[in-house]
């Protein structure tokens, strides 16, 4: 098992429903290859470094987990065909967990594995918006 | 017969710390923008290591980190000026 970590960013505006919709089909997908769910981290809508498909605002989530490769690829594929995804990166934190570790990381997982993250201040509010 | 040196204009400057180095607690991750926007110019250009003192290996991992945080949007390639 290795450790990943995505970082996606959807659009802004879609309403709540749409979300955990999203989130259910990547819970699911995640489920459904034996992949361990560590953390998903919800940091709220943000703006964005530069506009991607003209939004200049984007809703960033994290999802911290224990997969194997072949996972990450449907994860991906998945993300790239949902037109509410503007934007997402996979990192591989770490390249093997034992299986003890992956144990521990899943005991210290929060049962329904979402926290809301909102103090999390990326981009500042005095920086002007790069005009791209 | 010794030369006469001539002095450089350069003035003399202190030797920076890679502040990494210094505080070894400081982590440098792609998602703490907060941190990384230390080391970037006003046009968002990544400041080189003669200026801000990192050492080669800190300046590397920064690096990559502010391009991971450039492509998922965390950060601006470029800031346009005013």
């Amino acid at each position: 098992m290795r450790r990943y970590e995505t970082i996606f960013v959807t659009q802004p505006e879609l309403s709540d429903e749409d979300h955990a919709e999203l989130l259910e089909k990547l819970r699911s997908i995640l489920t459904s290859l034996k992949g361990d769910l560590v953390k998903l981290e919800d940091w709220g809508v943000k703006k964005l470094g530069y506009h991607i498909r003209k939004n200049s605002r984007g809703r960033y989530f994290l999802m911290d987990y224990l997969a194997t490769p072949n996972l990450v690829r449907e994860l991906e594929r998945n993300l790239r065909l949902s037109d509410r995804v503007l934007k997402f990166q996979t990192v591989k934190i770490s390249d093997q967990v034992s299986p003890e570790a992956a144990q521990a990381l899943k005991e210290a997982a929060p049962p329904e594995g979402m926290i809301k993250v909102t103090e999390r201040t990326s981009l500042p509010e005095e920086q002007e918006e790069g005009g791209i | 017969m010794p030369k006469p040196q001539f002095k450089k204009k350069r003035p003399f400057q202190r030797r920076k710390v890679c502040v990494f180095c210094a505080d070894s607690s400081m982590k440098i991750d792609y998602k703490d923008v907060k941190t990384m926007r230390h080391f970037i110019t006003e046009r968002g250009k990544i400041l080189p290591r003669r200026i801000s003192g990192n050492c080669a290996r800190h300046q590397r991992v920064l690096t990559t980190e502010i391009k991971r945080a450039r492509n998922i949007a965390l950060m601006p390639f470029s800031i346009a000026s005013s």
